[in-house]
């Protein structure tokens, strides 16, 4: 695969994200409803890519991420997985440069991430589930949806030139 | 590629993703001792990046927030610094109202000073103990060092008193361990402050710096022995009849938070014990007595012998007509208006 420089550009659009997520995150976003700029991050790639490439991206990242919080591991890769290959099979309706769009495509799919980590884990039952999905979850979306907008308006010009992989 | 082909992808997409799913539903299914050392396997190769600069970033932040619980511990100390004085002056204070407090045993009110409005404005003082505490006008108001005034008005449960530092404010004062009588008085103007006069001192006795004064318990207001102030030096001298004193003040107004308001039926007695001014107030003569001859250490220069001269209360002996001086005796205390 050649690199081409509207490619890198995404890349550096993507590390930056990664480092936003470990470095910003833990030391000016400590709530738990700080946003989570992983799967900004996945997101943004697996619309610019097939739904193959998104899954196996979703999938890594997910395994990266339970191995920080091994209690549910799995759970992760597997929710990523199905949300990578959702978002690269969805592309075509989401339009990129639509702001609205983006930050509704980014709150789905951030919800059906915690959705499905809980529905995998199997860690929440009864009033924690419904809270979680109906309370935290959406906390969690909507400040994820919040970040990708404005990294969207900061990253424009280098996403927009990014071409599907 | 076409529109239906990028939507539902290709074969190789479907195969990786159901490879993914596949292999992230054996990932859950792992029994806790497998999954365990891979995670951990993870974390020490490919997320050691990651957990390093993650760990960086929230020591960063535990740094800050320390810095700031310091910074807030350090202003909270430096309050409570700041008022650490007033509040050991105020315990002083206190604690020498205890030991007067036992001293004395019966006969007073305590208060608290409510508004004390400062240094030229302190000529009456609001407390904080009123009729239903037994307080009653003309009680004398001491704190540990010595007088402060006389209560001027009661309410149920507040009162006023009248400073020492009020124009009107005169007490019959008595040398401690002599028999010098004169008027106490506020000396306010020019040289004022709260400082006071000590007037209607007769010409032959010469009272030297730093010689306490007391109440002499004549005018029936004051019990004797409370202290007022002592001698800073001379003030006046009028030629051959009487001089003039400036005291320092036992007891500023502006300084006193928390005092004692005697009883009326402490009027007569001598508190001279509770005091510490015994000398004074109980081997003194009151007036129409015999003077006792007065210590050499007091004098500044020796008086001719004399016979023994009957006192005025409130005076010290006879003065010219229309020399401003010490007013009659029972006079301690506020004049009457007019009175000048």
């Amino acid at each position: 695969m050649k690199l081409t420089g509207s490619r890198l550009k995404l890349y550096g659009v993507l590390l930056l994200l990664v480092l936003a997520h470990v470095a910003l995150r833990p030391r000016y976003m400590p709530s738990r409803y700080a946003p989570d700029f992983m799967l900004i991050a996945l997101l943004f790639f697996a619309i610019r890519s097939r739904p193959g490439a998104g899954a196996v991206a979703g999938f890594l990242v997910g395994l990266l991420t339970d191995a920080v919080a091994p209690s549910g591991f799995g759970a992760g890769a597997f929710a990523l997985t199905i949300v990578g290959f959702l978002a690269g099979w969805l592309k075509a309706l989401v339009f990129p440069d639509n702001l609205l769009v983006n930050a509704v495509f980014v709150f789905a799919a951030s919800w059906l991430r915690d959705a499905l980590m809980v529905a995998a884990s199997g860690a929440l039952r009864g009033g924690d589930l419904g809270g979680r999905l109906l309370v935290v979850s959406p906390l969690d979306a909507l400040s994820t949806a919040a970040a990708a907008v404005v990294a969207l308006v900061i990253f424009r010009p280098w996403l927009r030139a990014a071409p599907a992989l | 590629m076409a529109i239906g082909a990028e939507r539902y992808g290709s074969r190789a997409d479907t195969a990786a993703f159901v490879v993914c799913v596949v292999l992230a539903l054996v990932a859950l299914a792992l029994p806790a001792a497998v999954r365990t050392p891979v995670a951990s396997a993870l974390r020490r190769t490919v997320l050691l990046p990651a957990v390093a600069v993650e760990a960086e970033a929230a020591s960063a932040r535990e740094q800050r927030q320390s810095l700031t619980t310091l910074r807030e511990q350090r202003d909270s100390l430096a309050l409570a610094a700041a008022r650490l004085p007033a509040l050991e002056e105020e315990n002083a204070e206190l604690r020498a109202l205890l030991r007067l407090r036992g001293r004395l045993q019966v006969g007073f009110a305590t208060a608290e000073v409510l508004h004390q409005t400062g240094l030229a404005d302190g000529l009456t003082l609001l407390l904080s103990a009123g009729r239903d505490a037994g307080v009653a006008p003309l009680a004398a108001v001491v704190a540990p060092s010595g007088l402060v005034g006389m209560i001027i008005a009661v309410d149920p449960h507040t009162s006023v008193a009248m400073a020492w530092t009020h124009p009107d404010f005169r007490v019959s004062a008595t040398v401690v361990g002599d028999g010098v009588y004169g008027i106490v008085a506020a000396r306010r103007g020019s040289a004022g402050g709260e400082v006071m006069e000590l007037t209607g001192v007769p010409y032959r006795d010469a009272l030297a710096p730093g010689t306490p004064v007391v109440t002499s318990g004549l005018g029936g207001v004051f019990p004797r022995g409370i202290p007022i102030g002592s001698v800073v030096g001379l003030l006046s001298e009028a030629a051959g009849w009487e001089r003039t004193y400036l005291l320092r003040a036992a007891a500023p107004p502006a300084a006193v938070s928390h005092v004692l308001i005697l009883s009326r039926s402490l009027a007569g007695d001598s508190l001279g014990a509770a005091f510490d001014t015994a000398t004074a107030a109980d081997t003194t003569q009151p007036p129409g007595g015999v003077v006792p001859a007065a210590p050499a250490a007091r004098r500044a220069r020796p008086r001719p012998a004399r016979p023994p001269v009957p006192v005025s209360p409130g005076t010290s002996g006879p003065r010219p007509a229309g020399t401003p001086g010490p007013r009659p005796a029972g006079t301690s205390g506020p004049r009457p208006a007019g009175q000048p």
